[in-house]
């Protein structure tokens, strides 16, 4: 399998109806990515796979013991064996091929750090065809890299947070988080004036007038630590930090162990339950592969940012929305951005720095 | 020969364990200071945003920014459509309609403000500072600054305010008055615009268990 440059076995379900019915392959095309296309483009790939095994071969050229081997099996062979009756049957249409070739190539695909920016590409058209084939509708997905020279950062100033909550609706909007469960990643503490920072003793959860008499109100939520223990702790490599700073998580790598959720100091991890509910009209179709697409039940997930808009310059939409402008974001290594101003004309403060987390999320006063 | 070998291994040990984790850096501000270094603009902009916009371009100390363009916004510019007639002269007039009923000034004590601090009746389309100079309502950031100096001084870093679109440069932040309403500056309590139903069901559970 290692001398073939192809990352999974390609069952080219549209291929082989191509040759029975002989209808040429370019109607595939109509159809979104046909098997013949995806052949060619990984072909002519240089993948350099001495150093690190990847896709078909990150799975399949493994030590494991009996247990999971036979669970591994079981998992791809109902997939497989769905593709395989769709494909054999006589009924299913085009439609339901298609959806079945993509469901198989989207079960071999590899580890998406370890992805080219080809096969980013190919998975990121995998999966807006898979949302048009089962939902009729178009959403627009990018995989846009980390550019050079931006590390993101935050800042945070507690006298200027009202505690009116606009953010985290902000935020639940823009990522497309499960509305069922209510999902949030930003918490707003209410934190009485003179005790200090006093998470236990904080309400996250108030319902009253704000600013309340005697409160201040601060906001946490992932704070992509230059250290992440998160990133250490995962067993299958499935979050990791990306060049900009970004920790964030691939979905399809996920096998929602929980490992990082308890090894996050600040709470900043959410786990999927259940299947995240979204209503179809308030699902945000700009999305990002490592950011807002839709997740499936039993993954991780948390604050990236807003990858699909801070990579196009925006600003999170948390910042966006704070009416107050008590959240300021940037670009750390910019020396004219106003977030290394903030850090380098205020009393700034991080949480648990003790830890050596080393967060890119800052605190301030006025 | 024997001493020699413990120290080296001693040494060699000591300098495994600084690089522990393989961190390149001691510490996040380390990296900042170091990757900053060799900066180069990147190719990431928010012109695009802000085409749309009207923007001016400030520059107050050592920051150039732009800021958005206040006189169109302002419903009832330029004030002499109006007051075609100086202040004294259109006040106490049998037909005067009463104006700007609506505002009320709540900005600081009547001893220390009133209209006039910031309005001239003389020359009413523009602010007036303290001392009587003029200032151009697109640069009314000039009148708060007599006496918010330190908002001021964040406002120009980029410490207050918000910025108008995305982070990228150019940098475009908005002014005070596209926040605090001038005749009635500070923010108002409100309801909060989210309540967690479910987080209030899930800490009952955990009382319960």
């Amino acid at each position: 399998m290692s001398n073939n440059s192809k990352k999974w076995f390609s069952l080219n379900l549209s291929n082989t109806k191509t040759q029975v019915h002989n209808t040429s392959c370019k109607c595939g095309k109509s159809l979104g990515k046909c098997g013949d296309h995806s052949e060619e483009n990984q072909g002519n790939d240089k993948v350099d796979t001495e150093d690190h095994k990847d896709g078909f071969d990150q799975v399949f050229e493994v030590q494991m013991n009996r247990r999971t081997a036979f669970k591994k099996l079981t998992a791809s062979l109902l997939i497989g064996a769905g593709a395989v009756t769709t494909s054999c049957s006589v009924i299913s249409d085009d439609k339901s091929k298609e959806k079945a070739q993509i469901d198989w190539e989207e079960q071999f695909k590899g580890n998406y750090k370890l992805m080219t920016d080809e096969e980013k590409k190919n998975t990121v058209d995998r999966l807006v065809r898979s949302y048009q084939l089962r939902t009729g509708k178009t959403i627009n997905m990018t995989s846009e890299n980390a550019e050079e020279n931006v590390l993101f950062g935050y800042a945070f100033n507690i006298s200027k947070c009202n505690g009116y909550m606009d953010c985290v609706n902000a935020c639940v909007e823009e990522n497309n988080q499960d509305r069922n469960s209510q999902m949030q990643y930003i918490r707003i503490h209410e934190m009485e004036e003179g005790k200090g920072f006093k998470f236990d003793e904080a309400d996250d959860n108030y319902y009253h007038e704000v600013p309340a008499e005697g409160h201040f109100y601060m906001g946490t939520q992932c704070f992509h630590c230059d250290n992440p223990p998160c990133v250490d702790v995962c067993p299958v490599q499935a979050t990791w930090q990306e060049e900009d700073g970004i920790v964030v998580i691939d979905y399809d790598w996920c096998v929602g162990c929980r490992y990082c959720m308890a090894a996050c100091p600040y709470d900043g991890r959410r786990f999927n339950w259940s299947t995240p509910e979204v209503p179809e009209d308030e699902v945000n179709k700009n999305q990002h592969y490592l950011g807002n697409r839709m997740r499936k039940k039993g993954v991780m997930e948390k604050c990236t940012f807003c990858v699909q808009r801070s990579r196009k310059g925006k600003n999170p939409a948390c910042v966006d929305a704070c009416p107050t402008g008590a959240r300021i974001f940037g670009n750390l290594l910019d020396p004219n951005s106003t977030i290394r101003w903030v850090l380098e004309n205020k009393k700034v403060f991080r949480l648990k720095e003790d830890l050596g987390t080393e967060p890119k999320f800052w605190y301030f006063m006025d | 020969m024997k001493n020699n070998l413990i120290f080296i291994s001693l040494l060699f040990c000591v300098c495994i364990s600084c690089k522990k984790n393989n961190a390149e850096y001691h510490s996040i501000t380390d990296k900042i200071h170091d990757k900053s270094k060799n900066y180069h603009e990147t190719s990431i902009s928010s012109e695009a945003y802000l085409q749309e916009l009207e923007l001016i371009k400030i520059t107050e100390g050592e920051h150039t920014f732009l800021i958005p363009e206040r006189k169109k916004q302002i419903k009832s510019f330029a004030c002499t459509e109006c007051h075609s007639k100086p202040l004294s002269e259109m006040q106490g007039s049998s037909d005067s309609k009463k104006a700007h009923w609506d505002i009320k000034l709540m900005h600081a004590d009547t001893g220390v403000m009133n209209c006039t601090t910031c309005h001239n009746g003389n020359d009413m389309d523009h602010l007036t500072t303290i001392t009587g100079n003029k200032v151009d309502f697109n640069n009314s950031y000039t009148l708060c600054a007599q006496c918010h100096t330190s908002q001021f001084e964040d406002w120009k870093g980029g410490a207050h305010g918000k910025k108008v679109e995305g982070w990228a440069p150019p940098r475009a932040s908005m002014t005070c008055v596209n926040c605090h309403n001038p005749h009635n500056p500070s923010f108002k309590t409100r309801w909060p615009s989210r309540f967690n139903t479910q987080k209030v069901k899930e800490r009952n559970e955990e009382l319960v268990h």
